[in-house]
């Protein structure tokens, strides 16, 4: 009877608990304690009643509003992120946000919107940043303008819009991005421009509209921040409307599904008449190129002509002698010498990405940029058995060099002396080939940053880091040592001001004790991914206060004398590792307990063995091994009490056998 | 609906462990049927979930391409233009989505396995935040999108055969856009 009691007892509390796992199904995931929420895509048709009043950050998309109303968000009084995308609001009533006096940030982006009653968006103290994309809207009357003094964005992208007038009392004090993606405007007016007057340093996005026509003198003496009007398909229309402007940043670029004309040079000629320090013309096609195009782009600062099917730029070109950046990604140059570096003697940034035909450094392209300080070269599918003096003799100045992604460079001592001023270096996921003993970094005095991952470096190669005193952060993600092993002497040990090292992937299986004890200040060791054992741990043993990943290693038991090790570290990650849980390591299981607060990652921190504990999390074990002092106590009271029965049993027995005699 | 498997699973094993500890007796083993009966439906019933029905993108010029989609959340709609066993160069397709992410940066994953082995896989940027390709990128979450236009795809001769393709179309957090198994069969 007891057994059946306590099997239902079991049974019910089997299904309750179960029952809570089924409705953590439909529940919101919390972000951030009593302050952020995500209820994405669970088909809520009202604000769930766990929610806490004190959310903040409610991420409300893909459910079921029809209509939202005063009462709809009514316990919510401090919410100011609000996200309704696609809840399938129809209408929005009068004072639906009247208690939301903190709300910043509405998106009510893919809404089949209806109505807006006049006092709909009423409330909010400061409501900045309103997101009406894809809701249908074909005129601005449609927002009700009352409570948008302080707005600084407005999104109304993907609408049936056909003209950017703003209505007469709408305010534009503080209005910075006004965003018009993918409407059907065709015509600018003055008055639509005179429209935004009152704002200051807007940036107006007119990109996927048609812009077919533009009054003469609607541009005159305005200024802009950012101008985009991204696939527009006749650019004389722009720069003719544009006269007498001055912007900062102009995007005049195209995309692979429009058909557009091909440029000829004289397009161009409007922009004599303004004023644009940054323009991109991405993926045009030029007509014709000569040293005469860009007689008109003298004040330009920053030219953008990434995918514009470039072979050559011819050289002597006239009015690019004050551009400072240059972007030339993704064209057809053979030779680096091709861009006539000359036309650009004040460069400072060049990016030459992902060009489509493999890219020859050539020897000296590039000696006239003495000012440049940034060279990305990747994705070129760049190779040379002799790098990098020839290719970038005189760039004396350069402090941030890319050339990741490319194909095997071969590099000997001092194989950046034309660069002495190098902070950064990003050599990733390219091949290098570093005879035995050479030195290719050596004299780069200033490197603060090294990436090298991926890079297959023979790392038994003593000298191979050799003249790097300032190297702070070193990626090796991905290169192999001699046999798993990194040793006692090994090239690393010389980096002294080293604060941050990738060792992950690099199947190493064995750090000697002493592996990292010249590099005494790192702060940030990342060892996971590979096959090490506790036995490494001792490595770590002079340094203090770091992040320690050791995630995915082989660690299954960690002895208490290397402990104390751990104690003294930051931030240790753990995570994916076959840990023991049995009572051979009872000592760092509670240790793990007791410092909950430096573990990363715990949720995935993950029991192996025994395998009854398999996948729980080393967390939530609890063993008790050996015997407790209450036990001993118990033991010892049983033993005494068994002693005196069994002296009492003898006595009797001695006696009873007597009588019988 | 989220598959919430995972985490379920050391739950099943915390109360088979303890019920298995106990002898068996006809109760225990009720109770286990119970425990059983009640449990499983709602796990099998997240396990088989409907799968969405499977569509033909083209069909013609001995090659038929099939798909589903395997984003647990929606369906989408695909065409292309010319089907044919060699596939032409810059081909013309129509697609039609609602999107879950903002795709300003948008990635697009392509694994082929052919007889169970895995024959390429390839990954490619569709938008990025300096060189957006199309004029769709940049739109944001809850958008829905209908594209019809090029792909800029290269020319290929499709050996005879059945060939299986995973396409993913992820943003930079890694969160799935769109994810479609295709089978393609030349013959």
């Amino acid at each position: 009877m007891a057994l059946d009691i306590s099997c239902f007892l079991l049974v019910a509390l089997f299904s309750a608990s179960c029952e809570t796992i089924t409705s953590l199904d439909q529940m919101c995931i919390e972000k951030e304690t009593n302050k952020t929420y995500s209820c994405e895509n669970l088909g809520l048709s009202e604000i769930p009643g766990t929610l806490p009043n004190s959310t903040e950050c409610l991420e409300f998309s893909f459910n079921f509003l029809p209509t939202i109303q005063n009462t709809t968000f009514s316990r919510l009084v401090n919410l100011t992120f609000l996200d309704l995308t696609r809840c399938q609001i129809y209408w929005i009533h009068e004072d639906t946000f009247q208690s939301q006096h903190q709300l910043d940030t509405l998106v009510l982006t893919a809404n089949p919107l209806i109505f807006m009653a006049e006092t709909a968006l009423n409330g909010p103290r400061s409501l900045k940043h309103l997101f009406f994309i894809q809701t249908g809207m074909s005129s601005l009357e449609f927002i009700p303008v009352h409570n948008l003094k302080n707005l600084e964005s407005l999104h109304l992208g993907s609408n049936h819009i056909s003209s950017i007038k703003l209505p007469k009392e709408f305010p534009t004090e503080k209005l910075k991005v006004l965003d018009f993606q993918n409407n059907a405007i065709h015509r600018l007016s003055k008055e639509d421009i005179q429209s935004l007057q009152s704002a200051t340093n807007l940036s107006l996005n007119l990109r996927g509209n048609g812009i077919t026509e533009i009054e003469p003198g609607t541009f005159k003496s305005t200024v802009f921040q950012s101008l985009d009007f991204g696939g527009t398909l006749n650019l004389l229309v722009i720069f003719k409307g544009l006269q007498n402007s001055t912007i900062q940043s102009l995007w005049l670029g195209t995309f692979e599904d429009i058909d557009d004309e091909e440029l000829s040079s004289s397009v161009f000629e409007g922009l004599c008449e303004m004023s644009v320090e940054s323009i991109s013309l991405q993926k045009h096609h030029f007509l014709d190129i000569s040293s005469n195009t860009f007689h008109c782009f003298t004040n330009l600062q920053e030219l953008d002509l990434s995918a514009t099917h470039l072979k050559e730029l011819p050289s002597g070109i006239t009015g690019l002698n004050n551009l400072k950046k240059l972007v030339l990604s993704a064209n057809k140059f053979d030779n680096l010498c091709q861009i006539h570096a000359a036309n650009f003697p004040s460069l400072t940034h060049l990016y030459i990405k992902g060009n489509t035909k493999r890219l020859v450094l050539g020897t000296g392209c590039l000696a006239n940029l003495e000012n440049l300080h940034l060279l990305d070269l990747s994705h070129n599918d760049i190779e040379t058995s002799d790098c990098c003096n020839l290719q970038l003799k005189n760039l004396s100045h350069l402090q941030s060099l890319n050339l990741s992604y490319n194909e095997p460079l071969g590099l000997k001592t001092e194989a950046f002396q034309e660069c002495p001023q190098l902070e950064l270096l990003d050599l990733a996921f390219t091949r290098l080939r570093v005879q035995a003993a050479q030195s290719p970094f050596q004299n780069l005095h200033l490197l603060k940053v090294l990436n090298l991952s991926y890079c297959l470096l023979d790392t038994s190669n003593q000298h191979l880091l050799d003249g790097l005193p300032a190297l702070q952060h070193l990626n090796l993600q991905g290169n192999h040592f001699p046999n798993g092993n990194i040793q006692n002497t090994n090239p690393l040990q010389i980096l002294e001001s080293l604060e941050i090292l990738i060792l992950s992937f690099c199947d190493l299986s064995f750090i000697d004790q002493a592996a990292f004890i010249g590099l005494k200040i790192m702060n940030h060791v990342d060892l996971s991914h590979n096959r090490l054992t506790s036995s490494s741990i001792e490595a770590l043993s002079h340094l203090k206060g770091i992040y320690l990943n050791l995630a995915s290693n082989s660690i299954s038991s960690i002895p208490p004398g290397l402990l104390p090790i751990l104690s003294q570290q930051r931030t240790i990650n753990l995570r994916g590792n076959p840990l023991d849980c049995t009572c051979s390591n009872i000592y760092f299981l509670d240790w793990y307990k007791e410092n909950r607060q430096k573990l990363e990652d715990t949720e995935d921190t993950l029991c192996a063995n025994p395998p009854l504990l398999r996948g729980v999390k080393v967390s939530d074990v609890t063993l008790s091994c050996g015997i407790t002092a209450v036990g001993i106590f118990f033991l010892i009271v049983f033993l005494l009490l068994f002693a005196v029965a069994l002296i009492f049993a003898v006595k009797y027995f001695l006696r009873w056998k007597y009588q019988h005699i | 609906m989220r598959r919430e498997e995972e985490p379920r699973r050391p739950f099943y094993w915390a109360c088979l462990a303890l019920l298995t500890h106990k002898p068996l007796t006809m109760n225990s083993v009720a109770a286990a049927l119970l425990v059983w009966t009640l449990t499983s439906p709602s796990s099998s019933g997240h396990g088989t979930e409907e799968a969405w029905p499977t569509h033909m993108a083209c069909s013609g010029g001995g090659l038929e391409v099939f798909y589903q989609s395997c984003d647990p959340l929606q369906d989408f709609g695909l065409s292309i233009d010319q089907c044919s066993k060699q596939i032409q160069p810059n081909l013309s397709i129509r697609f039609g989505i609602i999107l879950r992410e903002d795709i300003r940066k948008l990635f697009l994953d392509i694994a082929l396995v052919s007889r169970g082995s895995s024959i390429l896989n390839y990954s490619y940027p569709i938008c990025e935040e300096d060189l957006p390709k199309f004029s769709f990128c940049g739109r944001r979450k809850g958008e829905q999108i209908y594209y019809a236009g090029p792909i800029n795809n290269l020319g290929i001769d499709v050996p005879q055969g059945e060939y299986q393709i995973l396409l993913e179309l992820y943003n930079e957090n890694r969160a799935t856009v769109a994810c479609a198994n295709a089978t393609v069969i030349s013959s």
